[in-house]
């Protein structure tokens, strides 16, 4: 259980921080996106089987 | 609701964590705290950050209690400094709203690189020490986890961030959204008051719009899996302190230039002659000064503070309400500059007080509920509510004597019809809309409710001040 959790801070609130802490910021929300992206299509082969 | 056998009494704005809650014990402000809460609390009181905070007085005095039994189900109790009045987000002028944010991250800056954070960032963490503003949520600190982002931070937006934006960008007092919503003004209504280049200004665009952007995308993502991914992406806590800068950097500049108002110039424009200022002045700090010191005196339509001023010499704490809330910042950020500590300035129309708010209506306090008082000042005021607001004049002398207790003092102003600033008033209304309102009729009614002690005609012979104890 994460104990700093008694709030839901808001996924998309989580994410936002990256972005608004600059350069470095926006290459790990890009990163984050990117991985996302990989995962989907890594998924599909075998969500059609 | 209160513990039998305890004397305690819960603080009905304190059960959102359940790792530790407020009570009340007499005049004393207890917290206790669960078992992990209790060893958060140890590891922060051996920081080197807070102490300092402490110190400095940022953030509300706290020390341990080792001699109270510790009610049962927690497993530590904390004293707090009491606030001398509690007051809420939606009662702040702008820079006051503003010097509140910028204290929660100065200490959020502070918590980072010492390994804590706050577990929220809600307007609510703050109170105030007259024009000084101080973090009173020692409960909301807790050990920061490498990789994620502050949990308070959409907290900070709803609650303080954009109810400057509205302020600096648009012009427009925040008070009455904060008023209606406990929990602040959402991302999805700024974007429909930020369209078009509005969403240029500073700290819009990602914010704002980004924010709800990136809600609306992740809607259905758990903040657990958001907080993985996260962290597999490299976020770390030097971003976190980039983030708490940048938002530093982005409310500093959230300036609001007041509005030219009415209020503004109203003391040199009111038309009191210098003999009539100097006579009322005389009559109000000898009318404090006739009694025993009181704890808590209210300046109600403070105006510029004239006479909040002088009953801080005779009271432990003023409170001076008035409802234009460009005078109220006027005279916070005259307190401020000063180094006040015992007058608090708070925006509010006396026609339509705080009600209570948030969970049961009791979560916020309503003002008639906190505002018992010692010491009353109704300075050109009676006027305003039974002319302009049309209520009734025995309602006024009612509400009036209703803010003490047994004993408390009344400084009152009537303001005869003859008065031009009563003629002013009057001149909107049909004629003999308020047969009642004479000084005769107000001085019974003042009478039934409490023993009037002093009573002066100003010099220019349309206005009279009493001196009246309640329940006399």
């Amino acid at each position: 259980m994460n104990h700093l959790a008694y709030l839901d801070a808001g996924s998309g609130s989580l994410i936002v921080q990256a972005v608004v802490g600059g350069v470095a910021g926006v290459a790990v929300a890009a990163k984050l996106y990117w991985r996302r992206l990989v995962d989907r299509f890594r998924k599909q082969p075998t969500d059609q089987h | 609701m209160a513990y039998p056998d305890t004397g305690l009494r819960a603080e009905p704005a304190s059960f959102r964590d359940p790792a530790n809650r407020v009570y009340h014990h007499g005049d004393e402000v207890l917290r206790v705290l669960d078992e992990r809460a209790a060893a958060e609390w140890r590891a922060l009181a051996a920081s080197d950050f807070f102490p300092a905070l402490l110190a400095e007085g940022r953030v509300c005095g706290t020390e341990p209690v080792e001699t109270a039994p510790v009610p049962e189900g927690w497993a530590a109790v904390l004293r707090h400094e009491r606030i001398p009045f509690v007051s809420h987000p939606y009662e702040w002028s702008h820079t006051m709203l503003r010097d509140a944010a910028l204290l929660h991250l100065q200490i959020l800056r502070a918590a980072l690189p010492a390994g804590f954070t706050t577990k929220d960032g809600s307007a609510y963490n703050l109170q105030w020490r007259g024009a000084q503003p101080v973090f009173i949520d020692v409960g909301s600190f807790t050990p920061v986890r490498d990789g994620e982002p502050w949990a308070g931070y959409r907290q900070f937006c709803q609650t303080l961030l954009y109810p400057l934006l509205l302020g600096a960008h648009l012009g427009l007092d925040f008070q009455p959204w904060l008023r209606s919503r406990v929990d602040g003004i959402e991302p999805d209504e700024m974007r429909r008051l930020f369209a078009g280049v509005r969403r240029l200004r500073p700290g819009v665009f990602t914010h704002v719009h980004l924010h709800d952007a990136m809600q609306r995308r992740n809607a259905r993502a758990s903040t657990a899996d958001v907080r993985t991914q996260l962290r597999a992406a490299g976020y770390s806590r030097e971003l976190a302190l980039a983030t708490v800068r940048g938002l530093e950097r982005l409310v500093g500049r959230l300036d609001r230039q007041p509005p030219a108002s009415h209020w503004i110039d109203y003391q040199r424009t009111c038309g009191y002659s210098a003999a009539d200022r100097a006579a009322k002045e005389s009559f109000v700090a000898g009318s404090l000064a006739a009694g025993p010191r009181a704890r808590l005196a209210l300046d109600l339509g403070a105006n510029d503070g004239r006479y909040a001023r002088l009953a801080a010499d005779h009271a432990d704490y003023v409170v001076a309400v008035e409802q234009d809330p460009a005078v109220v910042d006027r005279l916070y950020r005259a307190l401020r500059a000063e180094g006040e500590r015992h007058i608090l300035p708070l925006v509010m129309d006396l026609a339509d007080p705080s009600p209570g708010g948030g969970w049961r209506g009791v979560e916020r306090a309503a003002f008639a509920d906190r505002a018992r008082a010692d010491a009353v000042l109704a300075l050109a005021v009676v006027h305003h509510l039974a002319i302009g607001r049309n209520v009734p004049l025995p309602e006024v002398v009612d509400w009036l004597a209703g803010f003490g207790a047994p004993g408390a003092r009344l400084v009152v102003e009537f303001v005869h019809p003859e008065d031009p600033m009563a003629l002013r008033l009057l001149a909107n209304k049909p004629d003999g809309l308020f047969p009642d309102y004479r000084r005769d009729e107000f001085e019974r009614l003042l009478g039934t409710r409490c023993r009037i002690e002093n009573r002066l005609d100003l010099p220019s012979g349309t206005r009279t001040l009493y001196r009246a104890v309640v329940g006399g």
